[in-house]
């Protein structure tokens, strides 16, 4: 019997994600290390398969391949609903500036965020209330909730997607300044700004 | 205004001659997603953005809609008159210095907002790229249509509530006979007892029944007996001599 047999029984029963701590218990306390070697053997194993072994939202689960979501949805006749970009927006804003109040939100996507836009979000449980800030009317603090990395398929809030390019705003505006004076001094050279765009756009393109 | 934008193309692209009257406001999340669009599709330079010019392409815009959405139409109309004032700020002989005397580009406040939300609107985008659970990969689980499925309560029986009584009754002692006793415990009053547990949701009839004695027996059951005739509550055995269920009535709509 041995160790990757266990580990799929046991992730492939569970409802949820499987973490490395519930396997611990489960088996004897084997040492963690074991476990994720096992782990990392059964996941490159799944690679080439129809089903997938990932890591989401601290802990391990077996989901279809993203090449056949358009084959599998065919068993359900309901279709997932499309999130519209308002929502999109506002989860993305909580989860990259958690915690986060609602006025720190509309002050970023320059509109109001409607009641129901949160609370569509919090009845998926990707977003919740953290707390309450400490200013006058003490508004909710927002931040991320568990289901957000499951359903996404995050491992931890570390894995959003280029989290260590963006800026602060007070970082923006002092690029904004420093790109300024660089173009009215090229503008007094005679010469016309260096196009920073084109060439170093291909990196992004995946 | 031209009814030209198609609904299935969130951004008409513009040319840079008439890139205003082919724009339409509902397919925007708000004034700063119509300015980046305004800069971006014009290839104006964000870092140097001509005031004058944006500012009139962005009145222009909201005078042409036909109305505007009231939740949203603060938003664009402040917009609009901090454009103004950046225009007319820009607009000064000697520009204004910081605290250490350097020169303060008004703008620099309405970059700084549209690249942090351009900034956002991409990881949002990227966000909603990642395959999804439940959208383009599954995990083992229950169908959702499984939950949809009508699962109907079965019909309650007036002979297996009073068999029940009967099983109850036994069980304490003593047998059901004709007995006249002056009442103790209201009918009414265990009524409102009775209510007030089910406001936690079902219980077992035994449970209700739980009080030692014939007299509390007695007198709740005539208390369930009378919310059912009121149809206050809903009686349900799932199968014969199955536990009956008592339930708020709200719960089995």
């Amino acid at each position: 019997m041995s160790l990757q047999q266990q580990l799929e029984a046991l992730i492939l029963a569970s409802d949820e994600p499987v973490g490395i701590q519930k396997i611990r218990d489960m088996l004897d306390d084997l040492p963690s290390a074991e476990i994720r070697e096992a782990l990392a053997e059964l996941e490159s194993h799944y690679n080439t398969r129809g089903i997938r072994l990932v890591q989401a939202g601290g802990g391990w689960q077996f989901r279809t391949a993203p090449e056949h979501a358009d084959l599998v949805r065919q068993l359900w006749s309901v279709r997932p609903p499309r999130l519209s970009r308002s929502m999109l927006e506002t989860l993305a804003i909580i989860a990259y500036r958690q915690p986060v109040t609602r006025a720190e939100i509309e002050a970023l996507r320059g509109v109001k965020v409607s009641s129901s836009i949160i609370g569509g979000l919090q009845e998926r449980g990707w977003v919740r209330v953290l707390g309450r800030k400490e200013i006058p009317g003490r508004p909710h603090l927002y931040g991320t909730g568990k289901p957000f990395l499951i359903d996404f398929g995050l491992e931890s809030l570390k894995d959003l997607p280029d989290a260590s390019q963006l800026m602060d705003e007070d970082e923006i505006i002092a690029q904004a300044q420093q790109t300024e004076t660089h173009a009215e001094h090229d503008a007094e050279a005679g010469e016309p700004p260096p196009s920073t765009e084109g060439e170093d756009t291909s990196a992004t393109g995946a | 205004m031209t009814e030209s934008a198609e609904p299935a193309q969130p951004k008409p692209e513009t040319s840079a001659q008439e890139p205003m009257l082919q724009v339409r406001l509902d397919n925007f999340e708000g004034p700063l997603d119509v300015l980046l669009h305004l800069i971006r599709s014009q290839e104006m330079d964000i870092f140097d953005i001509p005031i004058a010019r944006l500012t009139a392409q962005y009145l222009e815009l909201i005078e042409a809609q036909q109305q505007l959405n009231l939740e949203v139409a603060g938003d664009y109309l402040v917009m609009a008159s901090t454009l103004m004032q950046l225009k007319s700020r820009m607009l000064l002989p000697r520009p204004e210095l910081d605290e250490e005397g350097e020169e303060i580009d008004p703008r620099a406040e309405l970059v700084a907002q549209l690249l942090a939300y351009e900034q956002y609107r991409m990881l949002a985008e990227e966000i909603d790229e990642r395959p999804r659970l439940g959208r383009d990969v599954f995990s083992r689980s229950v169908f959702p249509e499984a939950e949809l499925v009508e699962r109907p309560l079965p019909e309650p029986d007036l002979d297996a509530l009073l068999l029940a009584f009967r099983n109850v009754l036994k069980r304490v002692g003593g047998e059901v006979r004709h007995h006249v006793f002056m009442e103790t415990m209201s009918v009414r009053e265990q009524m409102g007892v009775v209510l007030e547990r089910l406001k936690r949701g079902g219980v077992v009839l035994e449970e209700l029944l739980d009080k030692p004695g014939r007299e509390p027996i007695v007198t709740t059951f005539l208390a369930i007996l009378e919310l059912w005739r009121q149809q206050a509550i809903t009686v349900i055995q799932e199968g014969s001599y199955a536990s009956i269920s008592i339930l708020p009535k709200e719960a089995h709509a």
